[in-house]
């Protein structure tokens, strides 16, 4: 027989990105800002989520696209806060949403109604890392029950993340947390992390996670 | 756990080589792997191993080539096109 060696040098992650540079420039063209939500399981996402379409769903056009290995939970209990907006993408045991799954649920979603999109993803702090979805950015949730050394244990999320949101802080006075540990944990991975700490339970800090929310979306819809 | 995604994409990759240069199976190939990848090696190697098992991969090698930073690459494949050697 005869073997030749083909030199290749390929990407494995090519065909991912591309679908992603695709995803991103048909959010760009619909003046969308997607924020890809990672976190470990139970940080309370899908809370936050909930509270996030009840305050802002109409106002800002929000759509969802949900990400888990079994179920459909998450989109059923976002469903509640609209009739239109929210897709289910049961991954079927992968660990992560890649960028052609969520370049498949756009097609499912009004783009001229939407202004912000947010991804939620399969709750794991390791492979979601690795993949681009043509988001604008990461926010990587995590809560006050995780322990303040998350950042060092996760570093590659929190380096790939733009902002953070720090949950459940209504439980602090019942826990050992530290918060400026944790903080600056994080920015000793990612000095740049612009943080958010909130109670999605009890709506603390919302405010402010409302705000940054509407600023992003003017900026993209003025520029 | 995502280096069964990438075990398998780089399966992917390297049938297409075989298409696009007329072979018949491949017998090995090569992935950098960066020290900064996000991957663990032996799992990705375990990965491998499991999915070079079905035609055209049958019995393919699977050499890990260790590398700096992000990269993450199928360096080379090798090519049975088929043909006698004599």
């Amino acid at each position: 027989m005869a073997v030749r060696t083909i030199e290749v040098r390929e990407r494995v992650m090519a065909r991912n990105d591309a679908f992603a540079a695709e995803v991103r420039r048909r959010l760009s063209d619909a003046e969308i800002t997607a924020f890809n939500l990672v976190s470990s399981p139970g940080s309370g996402k899908t809370l936050l989520l909930e509270r996030t379409m009840a305050a802002l769903g109409e106002e800002l056009g929000i759509a969802v696209v949900t990400g888990d290995v079994q179920t459909q939970n998450d989109a059923d209990r976002l469903a509640r806060h609209t009739t239109r907006l929210v897709q289910a993408v049961v991954t079927g045991g992968a660990c992560h949403l890649d960028a052609s799954q969520i370049a498949t649920a756009l097609e499912a979603i009004d783009l001229d109604q939407t202004h912000l999109l947010f991804i939620e993803n399969v709750g794991n702090l390791v492979c979601p890392a690795s993949w681009d979805l043509g988001e604008a950015a990461k926010i990587v949730v995590f809560s006050v029950t995780e322990g303040e050394d998350k950042p060092l244990k996760y570093p590659k999320m929190f380096q790939q993340a733009r902002y953070a949101v720090l949950n459940k802080v209504d439980l602090l006075p019942h826990l050992d947390f530290d918060v400026d540990l944790a903080m600056d944990n994080a920015r000793a991975i990612n000095p740049g992390l612009r943080f958010f700490l909130t109670s999605a339970r009890s709506c603390e800090g919302l405010d402010a996670w409302y705000r940054f929310l509407r600023e992003q979306v003017r900026a993209v819809v003025r520029q | 756990m995502h280096e069964l995604s990438l075990a398998l994409e780089v399966c992917r990759l390297a049938e297409e080589v075989l298409e696009r240069e007329g072979g018949v199976a491949i017998r090995g190939l090569g992935v950098e792997v960066g020290d900064d990848a996000g991957i663990e090696v032996a799992n990705f190697r375990f990965c491998l191993d499991a999915l070079l098992t079905e035609p055209p991969l049958t019995g393919a090698r699977a050499e890990i080539l260790a590398a700096r930073g992000d990269s993450l690459r199928l360096a080379y494949v090798e090519v049975d096109d088929g043909r006698s050697d004599d």
